[in-house]
């Protein structure tokens, strides 16, 4: 065997170091925003559309955006939901994250505290703070400072099948709201034959679980940020106790869907198999597209307890600290805001737009139709929810209030359990 | 034993048959999703057969989200990655197997060691090199990752089917007034051509099915497949499930056409470096 001669071998050696270390000390990266020497800007928005509408939707603002505004022009990039969080701590920490974020208010809040985004209170204007309820500005804002604009809302409703409950002589609520006794009265009454009354995909529950909680006012958390401590009661829990007595006592909840997600559920109620079922208003699109030609349905009145709240957790559009336009950006956030633009996006996606002038201009454009008028009347009741300022929210819920809710829903422990892993684990989450 | 025989082989085919429909079906049923409307894909109980086929799903596959052009970012990626880990590996492969020094026990370990880091604790690293390069947002960038993440396990493959190569060979051709570069070209690197096909497979379903680097490193119309595919997963779980199984279908096909290409010198690649000497 032939011996390398050391001295090249050397050489070889201090080529490459000399190659690593001049491509690390050299300077780079920096924001994707640009600026020519005439003054036009270039801003990149990253949106997470994602339904066909809404995407063409977007493009829309965009194209007739830039035609409008020849020296603060928008490029752009799609990204997705399934991978934004990891996406955006990547381009955060490498200081290439585009200038306007798409996400949700959660993830809005963790970013804020990490400071990787700006301050805009003072370039929103009046007229776009005044047309948006004040409930939806607190979920992105902390410290009297405004870390986004809230765009899109869901809510929770109650789909029916409006042929079963006819054939069940039961009578459709049509009031403001639909207590939950109505709910489970309604249940019982449509559970016959080879039919359950109510299928409920909660898969992952704890989202629904905090959301509906605040149904009976049942807050979850007090203090806010790291000072946030759990507090689960007997308002905490009202809307599990209902679910697992409707499930294993009543029997007029399908057991068998709380294992599937909330898509997962949707055959069976198009089958038949289930009268009505419970998921975000969004799902009235996948029943439109999929259901029978002969399927009848209908969104029941917004469910309530003591009130028909709902945590707010509106998709949000912000901007970077690293943002070399900032203003610019804002500026683009209010147009993307106007009545017409809000409202084609959000029905695209079938959700609830934040503004009450984007609420109009879909209540004109669908005169209600296909469960719109119920879904928009949900807006009025959406709310900031503590969970959502609580720093170890995530951890906890992964790590903890997901398996535990399942366990319950399945009926493998108690409620008192339950509750004793709910507070042990927040215990775990701060440590 | 004659009489048993017939019936071992009747066995065999069914257990092989078994296997086959056990290995295809998934992607029968892929096929099935993609040529189905929502209506159908939401009934409570499918058929594998649509009842109507809807090639619209194709159609909005390929108009959705920029299907084309990630698959040719893929397709470039993958095969300049694949190009260039030969190029690079099989020198060093040749280099560690026939020329023995304190480096190449060194070098034969750190090749090793560096398949135990797992990729969350190197792409923070990665990516701020790239930065500082310049070379996020590109393709350029991307394949230069794709290259030192296969380096590894390609060279290992193919100083295995180098050690398999009698020595005796390169010998003859030495007393015979060949050059080291003339038996290289001309004696060695033929005979291992199985052994590089193989290898060659191995990095460019690598580089096309990688998800996570690409993440991280590209943004907007440098995207490759496996990211505009998850662009079909919407929020709250929400799926297009069938222009995402029509678009999951298109990819495939740049993967069996290379497949279909180099298979017959695969298998005799896969086994030629298993036995040394």
């Amino acid at each position: 065997m032939r011996r390398i001669r050391p001295a090249v071998a050397l050489a070889a050696v201090a080529l490459a170091a000399a190659g690593v270390v001049s491509a690390c000390s050299s300077s780079g990266g920096g924001n994707v925003a640009s600026s020519s020497s005439d003054g036009k800007v270039t801003l990149t928005f990253q949106s997470l559309a994602f339904q066909k509408p809404t995407v063409a939707a977007v493009q829309k603002i965009v194209d007739s955006w830039n035609a409008s505004h020849p020296n603060i022009q928008v490029n752009l990039v799609q990204g997705s939901w399934d991978t934004v969080h990891d996406k955006l701590v990547t381009e955060f920490e490498g200081g290439t994250a585009p200038d306007i974020i798409h996400d949700d208010a959660a993830d809005v809040s963790y970013f804020s505290s990490q400071g990787y985004l700006a301050d805009i209170s003072g370039d929103l204007p009046s007229s776009l703070k005044s047309t948006v309820p004040q409930g939806s500005w607190d979920t992105v804002t902390s410290d009297g400072k405004v870390y986004g604009v809230p765009t899109l809302l869901q809510s929770y409703v109650v789909f029916a099948n409006t042929d079963l409950l006819a054939k069940d002589h039961v009578t459709v609520p049509s009031g403001p709201t639909m207590s939950w006794d109505q709910l489970e009265s309604i249940a019982r009454q449509a559970t016959t034959g080879g039919t359950y009354g109510l299928g409920w995909g909660l898969q992952s529950p704890t989202a629904t679980m905090l959301t509906l909680g605040l149904n009976f006012g049942g807050t979850y958390f007090t203090g806010s940020g790291q000072n946030a401590k759990v507090n689960i009661g007997d308002t905490e829990n009202q809307v599990p106790e209902r679910i697992h007595a409707m499930a294993y006592t009543d029997k007029s909840l399908d057991p068998s869907s709380l294992a599937q997600s909330g898509t997962d559920v949707l055959p069976t109620f198009l089958a038949g198999k289930d009268a009505m079922i419970i998921g975000g208003n969004y799902v009235a699109q996948q029943i439109s597209e999929q259901a029978p030609k002969n399927f009848h349905w209908t969104v029941l009145p917004p469910l309530a307890g003591s009130s028909a709240d709902q945590a707010a957790d509106p998709q949000v559009l912000a901007v970077s600290q690293a943002s070399k336009h900032i203003p610019q950006a804002t500026q683009f956030l209010d147009y993307f805001m106007s009545a017409s633009n809000l409202a084609a996006v959000a029905q695209g996606d079938w959700l609830i737009p934040t503004s009450a002038a984007a609420r109009s201009v879909i209540q004109q454009d669908t005169g209600g139709k296909d469960g719109w008028a119920e879904t928009l009347a949900g807006a009025q009741y959406q709310v900031p929810a503590p969970f959502q300022s609580a720093t170890n929210y995530s951890q906890w819920k992964v790590q903890t209030a997901e398996p535990a809710y399942q366990q319950y829903l399945a009926n493998k422990i108690s409620l008192q359990q339950l509750d004793s892993k709910l507070v042990a684990g927040w215990s775990q989450a701060g440590e | 034993m004659n009489r048993r025989k017939p019936a071992i082989r009747a066995g065999q085919y069914v257990a092989l048959a078994l296997y086959i429909v056990f290995l295809a079906f998934p992607l029968l049923w892929l096929l099935s999703i993609s040529l189905k409307g929502p209506q159908e894909l939401a009934s409570i109980a499918p058929d594998l057969i649509p009842h109507h086929f809807q090639w619209g799903n194709y159609g909005n596959a390929l108009t959705q989200q920029g299907l084309l052009r990630s698959a040719l970012n893929s397709t470039i990626v993958a095969l300049a990655s694949t190009a260039l880990t030969i190029v690079v590996a099989l020198p060093a492969a040749y280099a560690l197997t026939r020329f023995r020094s304190r480096l190449s026990g060194l070098a034969t370990g750190w090749i090793l060691v560096s398949q135990l880091f797992p990729v969350v604790l190197i792409v923070i690293p990665l990516f701020m090199i790239l930065r500082s390069a310049h070379l996020l947002n590109s393709l350029v960038g991307l394949t230069l990752v794709y290259l030192v993440w296969t380096l590894p396990y390609v060279l290992w493959m193919l100083r295995g089917h180098v050690a398999s190569l009698p020595p005796g060979l390169e010998e003859a051709a030495a007393v015979d007034g060949a050059g080291r570069l003339r038996t290289l070209a001309t004696i060695v690197f033929p005979l291992l051509r199985p052994g590089i096909v193989a290898t060659a497979m191995f990095a460019f379903i690598s580089a096309w099915n990688e998800f996570f680097f690409a993440l991280v490193m590209l943004q907007g119309t440098t995207q490759t497949l496996p990211l505009t595919l998850a662009q079909f997963v919407g929020s709250q779980g929400q799926v297009s499930l069938g222009p995402l199984a029509a678009a999951s279908v298109l990819s495939t096909i740049p993967s069996l056409i290379v497949f279909g290409f180099i298979q017959r010198r695969l298998a005799s690649g896969l086994l030629s470096g298993a036995v040394k000497g």
